[in-house]
């Protein structure tokens, strides 16, 4: 008490300064219109630079949960976009729902690998989740695989960097089919084969999944026409493909379900025997 | 001791209505007022109470805005130089010599002219920054603040010869 009242005493002129100098200013606005109006400009400045800092430490603290928010907010979008890309296939009944027989589900990547020529993709949700083998896996700009085998919680995927996996695709507003193959180098260099040489491709066509697999639905943007060789001998065309997105980057990823896989599935077999 | 008291406490009074009625009014060159109040903090004795320097500042700042509806800009300029007012003194008159007991007395010109000079620019300064608050306006400041400063000076030097022939 008696130290706090020396420094009191000690710095008393600058104390009785400051005292005096923000009654003067109370004065001062109080007199004069401009300047309380220059003074709440000020305040105002204060303010608003000091909320702003602390809204900024308070939107950090809360970025998990934002995060978590415009995930399931991109899973309806998710199921939404795919779904306007069917008035191509379907164009009567849009809103039908035996239409468009696909579900979204979102998911987390916990390992991705991409060094081996063969490579799978761990995600973090299984059979409890409903997760079923054979479901296709797709990313915000492009697919990442096929569920390969499930546990209760946990899910294996063949990546699109896998040497096995043929994908069906088109080219964006032509009919022409083919199969996009990864070369086996970079994560984004691909390939489209059994394109025949008579339809009209041009560089930088988009290519986006074509529909005819029962994993994807029409229309997921892939990437886009690099390179085009007409090769004459054998009557098809040789196409390098680049993807939008590197699929060795990926930290989530949705599930998408088609609800009418066991149906067409089980003509798939018949047509075999 | 008494007398001089008593003699501070009317030109305290006289100066205030002298500032506020003659000198307000005088506007040079249509708006140049002299400050004449400023005579009262410079010829206030040094040796005395520092603390109650700076309160006789604030009221003497209040009372003439009060009377020439200025909002507060005198209070505050004059209040902040009165608080100055050790540091200025130190600065016009060296770190190391002997502080004069009054402005009025003391024979050394050149450092009493210094005193004058950065007091009153430093209330001017202060008064116009506040008159017109406002960065636009920063030349209309210095422009103004250098005009006045000119003729408070001439008139609180002529004013403290006076002082001295008493």
């Amino acid at each position: 008490m008696q130290r706090i009242l020396n420094v009191f005493v000690k710095y008393r002129n600058s104390i009785l300064y400051l005292f005096l100098l923000v009654f003067s200013l109370i004065f001062l606005k109080a007199n004069s219109n401009f300047h309380q109006l220059k003074l709440e400009k000020i305040s105002l400045f204060f303010s608003s630079s000091i909320y702003s800092f602390s809204n900024s430490i308070n939107r950090y603290f809360h970025l998990e949960k934002e995060n978590q928010r415009l995930l399931k907010e991109n899973e309806v979008l998710k199921s939404i976009q795919i779904k306007s890309n069917t008035p191509f296939l379907y164009s009567e009944g849009y809103n039908n729902k035996t239409n468009f027989p696909f579900d979204v589900q979102k998911v987390n990547i916990i390992k991705n690998s991409f060094q081996s020529q063969y490579n799978y993709i761990i995600i973090d949700k299984g059979a409890a989740s409903g997760i079923k083998i054979e479901m296709g896996v797709i990313s915000n700009n492009g697919i990442i695989g096929l569920v390969q085998a499930v546990t209760d919680n946990y899910a294996s995927v063949i990546s699109i960097l896998n040497q096995d996996m043929k994908i069906n695709v088109r080219f964006k507003n032509r009919t022409t089919f083919g199969s996009l193959i990864w070369k086996g180098k970079m994560p984004k260099k691909f390939s489209v084969e059994d394109v025949v040489s008579t339809s009209s491709i041009k560089k930088g066509d988009t290519i986006v999944t074509g529909g005819m697999s029962s994993y994807f639905p029409y229309g997921i943007p892939l990437g886009v026409v690099t390179n085009l060789e007409n090769n004459i001998q054998n009557g098809y065309y040789k196409i390098d493909a680049e993807l939008f997105e590197n699929p060795a980057e990926l930290y989530k990823a949705y599930v998408i379900e088609n609800r009418d896989f066991k149906e067409i599935n089980s003509l798939m077999k018949n047509i075999k025997q | 001791m008494n007398s001089q008291i008593l003699k501070m406490m009317g030109s305290f009074v006289l100066l205030i209505l002298a500032q506020v009625l003659l000198f307000n009014q005088i506007n040079i060159f249509g708006s140049v007022n002299p400050m004449l109040y400023l005579f009262f903090l410079v010829m206030y004795p040094f040796d005395q109470n520092q603390t109650f320097y700076i309160f006789i500042g604030f009221v003497l700042g209040f009372f003439i805005d009060f009377l020439s509806q200025t909002g507060g800009a005198h209070t505050i300029a004059s209040l902040s130089v009165s608080y100055l007012r050790p540091i200025i003194m130190k600065y016009s008159f060296g770190l190391t010599s002997e502080l004069p007991k009054s402005i009025l007395t003391d024979p050394r010109k050149t450092n009493n002219f210094l005193f004058l000079l950065i007091f009153i620019s430093i209330h001017h300064l202060i008064y116009f920054a506040i008159a017109y608050f406002s960065a636009d306006a920063f030349l209309l400041i210095i422009k103004n603040s250098l005009l006045t400063m000119i003729f408070s000076l001439i008139l609180i030097l002529l004013i403290s010869s006076l002082y001295r022939v008493k």
